[in-house]
């Protein structure tokens, strides 16, 4: 048997995402005891018509989420207690609404900061209903065997520890939330467990009181001790030892107060729960209470590391009177096994899962970024620049300061070629019909490819082919070429030509072959094609895309990386395009019809449909 | 709860209609003469100048000057600013008109679990303790606003007469609003004055405290309440309350000057027996502090290296219950870190260490404390079936 939660009990939790949470904790306590989901419905107006994910055990269930209590209620008959996991502020208007729900007898809230105003009108609001509202602050209900309201019991580990799975013969009440699961750790290693626990919240004016529960305990036939935890500040456990005193009582009492070390403290000096303040002329004392409790007939131990002992001392009495009877202990390996999570059995190594992707770059498990072992912050701190990470991320080396000086320099003469070519022009389409940067970049971005900024990478490719199979034989080069590819990549310019040379290509050989010590077999390689292909037109000189291409070649970069360092540098452009674009407002462009050739039909009627 | 100054104390006052004497709070003692030239009864009035800081017992301290006028207020302020005591330093004063009155008269008002109690006396006053059975007492309960009838009538029982019950009376009624509305916990207003002559009263001292946990609907608070310790917060506890303020969960951390047995203790109800059991045990406590919540780790490894700094500490209690959700390992990740670097800098040295938790990760938790032995701790590692506040017994026992 148990106190206000039990098999029947089926709740709603209003709140976000640290309800969810408990809501998941609570679900594995429904596993353990194998009864249905307690948590029916959610209710969290930013989230309303989601569903969340909650696990019993294996099997996976999806809770609704609601924009009101009204709503989950009438969609949830069933459902008889509430859960607040709300903020303070909206803590209060969910729990009248709560107590004023048909149906619901019990409203239990773990907000903490809940103002005392508010508190003390839920409390007579309650009150004036015949219902109960456990907190605020009260990290919530156990039920052995029966129903877990909220994280009380902690870990799935330690709900069996406590034997939480089958009742006992000990009602615990705390205004702690921590010593609510002490207390019930207490009972099964010194008792025989709980029947049920509450946790009463440690603020001024909580919504109940010990008295409420221990009349429910004194009720309860399967309970025959409870023992209560309180502390300094209020009367609540002179009530209770009040309580205990008025007549016999059929349950046995154990307490623990807290805050005796408030005597000898500077005056003044006041910690721990909000509630936990001595009033005025000693009123409310740890002391006063212990010797209420004591009074009464309650074992109240010296320390609550005494509670172990008075708790034994009280089981074996009872059973040595009859009024507990041994019953033979579950067999623990009987009780279901939580089932595990990927990751929990990946880390005990009980398991293989295939990766899906495999990265050999960069790693961002850390506490930054690593680019092929190297953290970020580092490289920056020892004076590398992009270049080396260009370098790095693409081809898995760090370059030397020669290789990436030429790695700049290829990036910085491509960075931009003006408003008229495909990739500005799209992306200055793109800006001016008001599109986003990302958008309009790519709009450009996707104007790349053979005809534009896309033939580094083949020219690299096709140079490396003629060193290698055409190394002394240039024509021999070029009739394959003619044969299997067409025109050569990386051969050829629309305007430029030997007389009227490309500066950037000009620039670039110069001061690869000048001013470094790179071994360039590819590069010199072109520069004989182009010899033997300029005597046959003018304009069929080496392009910036080729010379980049078998530089690049030269460098050990990948042939398929090669149309990158256009992408990457002409990203830099297009992006240059759009904001200034964006700078001077540019209004949405189209093409006059004199720039259109319109070939198209006369005008003609529509045919009938056939 | 949260004790506030005199100075918001009053505005409050101003605002729902309670009688206060003229007053300006000031930083600068050369604003005090400026303010006297836009200010007639700073000119014309007997002054009272206050230091207005949480320092208790500030007659004795000479923070509390009566009788003065402008020149001599001056003087008081230039006197008390910057004036340091113990561990605080007096930055503000209150100066306040000094109201020559015919009698003192008593109010308070406090809120209980069914509503509130409102107390008057027409003896206030520094005697008041002596004359607390003339003390009269009208229970309020919740949301109930008593009539100015029912009011009047317990001014009388107190021995107001005629015009000056009613008066009382109208008073009394403002108190009531004011409490309520501003979510106040307590009031007390002693002395409340009258200079019978023109029937002024004014509330010459008061003590308020709020609800700090109302202030979400208070966008007009604009004061911090003062520390509730009876001194003002040392720089290690406004550094953790900093840091308290800015976290899921909490960490919280009172000094105790003269203890030699720290607290390095989780939960709010379990660490006040934590202290309960080293003073039952004839130790005294160096602090009080608590992490609970499940506080990001790095809030735990301040606190730690906080109260490793504690002077002349022998044992620090590293306690708590069987956590509910706090992640043992997480928070034990803090301490270990924290206990680390403390050492690194020489403290620790001849400090025995006390550990007893459970709770989420509690075996690794506790594991990875129980390593700190082979870096050279002196740390004794305790599990559940540890009794919670036994650890406190074997280090008063060393």
């Amino acid at each position: 048997m148990s106190i206000l939660a039990n098999r029947d009990t089926r709740a709603v939790i209003i709140g976000g995402v640290a309800g969810v949470n408990a809501a998941r904790r609570m679900a594995q306590f429904d596993f353990l005891v194998n009864r249905p989901l307690t948590i029916q419905a959610f209710v969290y107006p930013p989230e309303a018509g989601q569903q969340k994910e909650i696990y019993r055990g294996g099997e996976l269930n999806n809770v609704t989420v609601y924009a009101s209590l009204e709503k989950a209620l009438e969609e949830n008959p069933q459902i008889n207690t509430v859960l607040i996991y709300i903020g303070a502020s909206r803590a209060y208007q969910s729990a009248k609404e709560a107590l004023d729900a048909k149906g619901i007898k019990l409203v239990t809230m773990i907000t903490e900061g809940v103002p005392e105003k508010d508190a003390k009108r839920l409390r007579k609001y309650a009150l004036e209903k015949g219902k109960i509202l456990n907190g605020p602050s009260s990290i919530g209900i156990m039920s052995a065997g029966e129903c877990r309201l909220g994280v009380i019991g902690g870990e799935y580990k330690n709900l069996k520890l406590c034997n939480l799975y089958r009742p006992g013969s000990f009602g615990v009440i705390t205004k702690s939330g921590g010593l609510s699961n002490e207390a019930m750790w207490l009972c099964a290693q010194n008792g025989d467990g709980i029947t049920s626990a509450v946790a009463i919240g440690g603020d001024s004016y909580p919504g109940t009181d010990f008295v409420t529960y221990l009349n429910m305990f004194e009720n309860d036939p399967e309970t025959k001790a409870v023992v209560i935890v309180g502390e300094v500040g209020g009367t609540l456990e002179e009530e209770a030892a009040e309580w205990y005193g008025q007549e016999v009582r059929r349950i046995k009492l154990i307490a623990s107060i807290g805050g005796t070390c408030q005597d000898v403290l500077p005056q003044g000096m006041k910690f721990g729960h909000a509630g936990a303040k001595e009033g005025k002329k000693g009123l409310g004392s740890a002391r006063s209470k212990i010797n209420a409790l004591r009074e009464a007939g309650a074992v109240v131990p010296e320390t609550f590391g005494g509670l172990s002992k008075s708790i034994k001392q009280v089981y074996q009495e009872l059973l040595q009177s009859g009024v507990i009877k041994p019953e033979p202990e579950l067999d623990e390996k009987l009780l279901p096994t939580l089932p595990p999570s990927v990751q929990e059995i990946m880390r005990q190594g009980e398991v293989i899962v295939e990766p899906l992707i495999r990265t050999t770059i960069s790693d961002d498990r850390g506490e930054e970024p690593r680019y092929v072992g190297y953290a970020a912050s580092e490289l920056c701190e020892k004076g590398y620049g992009i270049e080396d990470v260009i370098a790095l991320l693409w081809n898995k080396k760090l370059p030397t300061r020669e290789e990436s000086e030429i790695i700049k320099r290829i990036i910085m003469i491509s960075a931009d070629h003006g408003p008229a070519v495909s990739g500005a022009f799209g992306a200055i389409i793109g800006a001016c019909a008001g599109i986003d940067l990302p958008q309009a970049v790519s709009a450009g971005m996707t104007m790349i490819g053979p005809r534009f900024g896309g033939a580094v990478t083949n020219a690299g490719k096709y140079f490396k082919y003629g060193v290698k199979e055409y190394p002394n034989d240039i024509p021999g080069f070029l009739s394959w070429m003619k044969q299997n590819v067409g025109p050569v990549p990386g051969i050829g310019h629309r305007v430029k030509s030997l007389k009227n040379p490309d500066k950037r290509v000009k620039y670039l050989v110069e001061y690869v072959k000048g001013q470094t010590t790179l071994h360039t077999p590819c590069l010199d390689y072109a520069l004989e094609v182009e010899k033997v292909t300029t005597a046959k037109k003018d304009n069929l000189i080496l392009n910036v895309d080729g010379t980049i291409g078998c530089i690049l070649v030269d460098l050990d970069f990948p042939e398929y990386s090669l149309n990158g360092f256009f992408v990457l540098a002409r990203t830099i452009g297009m992006i240059g395009h759009w904001i200034d674009q964006n700078n001077q407002n540019s209004r949405l462009i189209r093409l006059y019809d004199y720039l259109i050739n319109y070939a198209v039909k006369d005008e003609r009627a529509v045919p009938d449909k056939k | 709860m949260a004790k506030i100054l005199e100075g918001p104390a009053m505005k409050l006052f101003n605002k729902w209609g309670i009688p206060v004497p003229n007053y300006v709070v000031i930083m600068d003692p050369e604003r005090l003469a400026h303010l006297g030239e836009a200010n007639k009864w700073l000119r014309e009035s007997k002054l009272v100048v206050k230091a207005h800081e949480a320092i208790g017992g500030r007659f004795k301290l000479g923070l509390v000057k009566l009788g003065l006028n402008l020149e001599g207020a001056v003087e008081a302020a230039k006197e008390m600013i910057g004036r340091e005591i113990g561990t605080s330093v007096v930055r503000q004063v209150i100066v306040a008109e000094m109201l020559d009155h015919d009698e003192e008269y008593y109010f308070s008002i406090a809120g209980n679990r069914d509503g509130s109690e409102l107390l008057l006396s027409n003896k206030g006053g520094v005697d008041i303790e002596d004359n607390w059975d003339t003390v009269q007492r009208l229970f309020i309960p919740i949301d109930e606003t008593p009539s100015i009838e029912r009011i009047t009538e317990a001014a009388l029982k107190a021995g107001f007469v005629g015009e000056i019950a009613e008066r009382v009376a109208k008073i009394a009624s403002r108190l009531i609003l004011c409490f309520d509305n501003e979510d106040a916990q307590s009031i007390e207003i002693n002395p409340l004055v009258i200079r019978k002559s023109d029937m002024r009263f004014a509330a010459l001292d008061a003590v308020m405290n709020v609800d700090w946990d109302a202030r979400f609907r208070h966008a007009d608070w604009d004061f911090k309440p003062v520390s509730e310790i009876g001194r003002p917060f040392t720089d290690a506890e406004q550094q953790i309350m900093d840091i308290d303020a800015r976290i899921k969960g909490s960490v919280k951390l009172v000094e105790v000057p003269g203890g030699n047995i720290a607290l390095l203790t989780a939960g709010g109800g379990a660490s006040v027996f934590y202290s309960d059991a080293v003073v039952a045990r004839g130790g005294s406590i160096a602090n009080y502090a608590e992490y609970s919540g499940d506080p990001p780790d790095w809030a735990v490894e301040a606190l730690t290296e906080t109260i490793c700094k504690l002077p002349n500490i022998k044992h620090i209690i590293v306690g708590g219950a069987i956590a509910n959700f706090t992640d043992v390992k997480a928070t034990f990740s803090g301490i270990i870190n924290g206990f680390r670097e403390s050492k690194s800098k020489g403290y620790l040295e001849n400090v025995h260490i006390w550990v007893r938790r459970g709770g989420p990760n509690e075996a690794q938790g506790l594991a990875a404390m129980k390593k700190l032995q082979e870096e050279g701790f002196d740390i004794h590692v305790y599990d559940r079936s540890m009794p919670m506040t036994d650890i406190v017994d074997l280090a008063l026992n060393t």
